[in-house]
């Protein structure tokens, strides 16, 4: 199961001015600043990251994280409803479950010969397998 | 192996309401073997043994030799580290959301 946080707000602007209130940062953090475009940085503190999506007014999403965490990917889902808008918010880390192969990638191949490092695992897994 | 990251262990430990009810079961006794356990279950010995074993893996739960017998205990360590990332993560998106709704409401007072 993925780890992962959920929070809504209502609001009664349009998903137009709630798009263009995301690009003042203030909401983000003190000392924060995000260009809403794909590849745009993110920076809130000691946070850095990066757009994947921005799809004005409905979607943004980014992925940030501070230098001693996992990173962390955000989804920001504007939709328009009959009661105002809906900003969703969800806090995921979707690398975990990568980061959890790469290391029982790395004990595999220690143990089919102590080839040690997981930047050898690409390499090695093929030949692991014939092994 | 256990998960690198306790906190999916966790979650996918629990996801099963059979471990959860075990788990419970074994925090209101403090300790206790898989047959002890099976009695208060509709689930087979060789079940509970099963279920335990995952418990174990996420970090749940420990066993200790007591004569012939296995005991069980939980171990609550990893699921407040879950925990606590949840409510802290959770905690700072309120924050945010908030935030924006100033934002958006002195926006509108000013238009």
């Amino acid at each position: 199961m993925n780890k992962a946080v959920e929070r809504e707000l209502l609001v009664p602007d349009t998903p137009e001015e709630v798009w263009d209130s995301l690009a003042e940062p203030t909401w983000l953090g003190e000392d924060a600043s995000i260009e809403l475009e794909p590849a745009g940085e993110v920076r809130a503190g000691e946070r850095s990251g990066f757009v994947e999506e921005a799809d004005e007014p409905s979607r943004l999403v980014f992925w940030w994280g501070a230098p001693d965490e996992e990173a962390s990917r955000v989804e920001l889902d504007i939709e328009e409803t009959d009661e105002g808008t809906i900003v969703r918010v969800t806090e995921s880390r979707p690398l975990e479950i990568l980061s959890v192969r790469g290391r029982e990638l790395a004990v595999e191949l220690d143990l089919a010969g102590g080839q040690g490092p997981v930047a050898s695992a690409a390499a090695g897994g093929a030949a692991l397998v014939m092994a | 192996m256990p998960a690198a990251d306790p906190a999916d262990a966790v979650f996918s430990a629990l996801a099963d309401g059979t471990r959860r009810d075990l788990f419970a079961l074994l925090g209101r006794h403090g300790e206790a073997s898989a047959t002890d356990l099976a009695r208060e279950l509709p689930v087979s010995r060789q079940a509970v043994q099963k279920h335990l074993g995952l418990l174990a893996d996420a970090g749940l739960v420990a066993a200790r030799r007591s004569g012939r017998e296995v005991l069980y205990h939980p171990t609550p360590g990893p699921m407040s580290e879950a925990l606590e990332w949840m409510a802290a993560v959770g905690h700072q998106w309120d924050d945010r959301l908030a935030a924006l709704e100033r934002q958006l409401a002195s926006r509108r007072t000013s238009a």
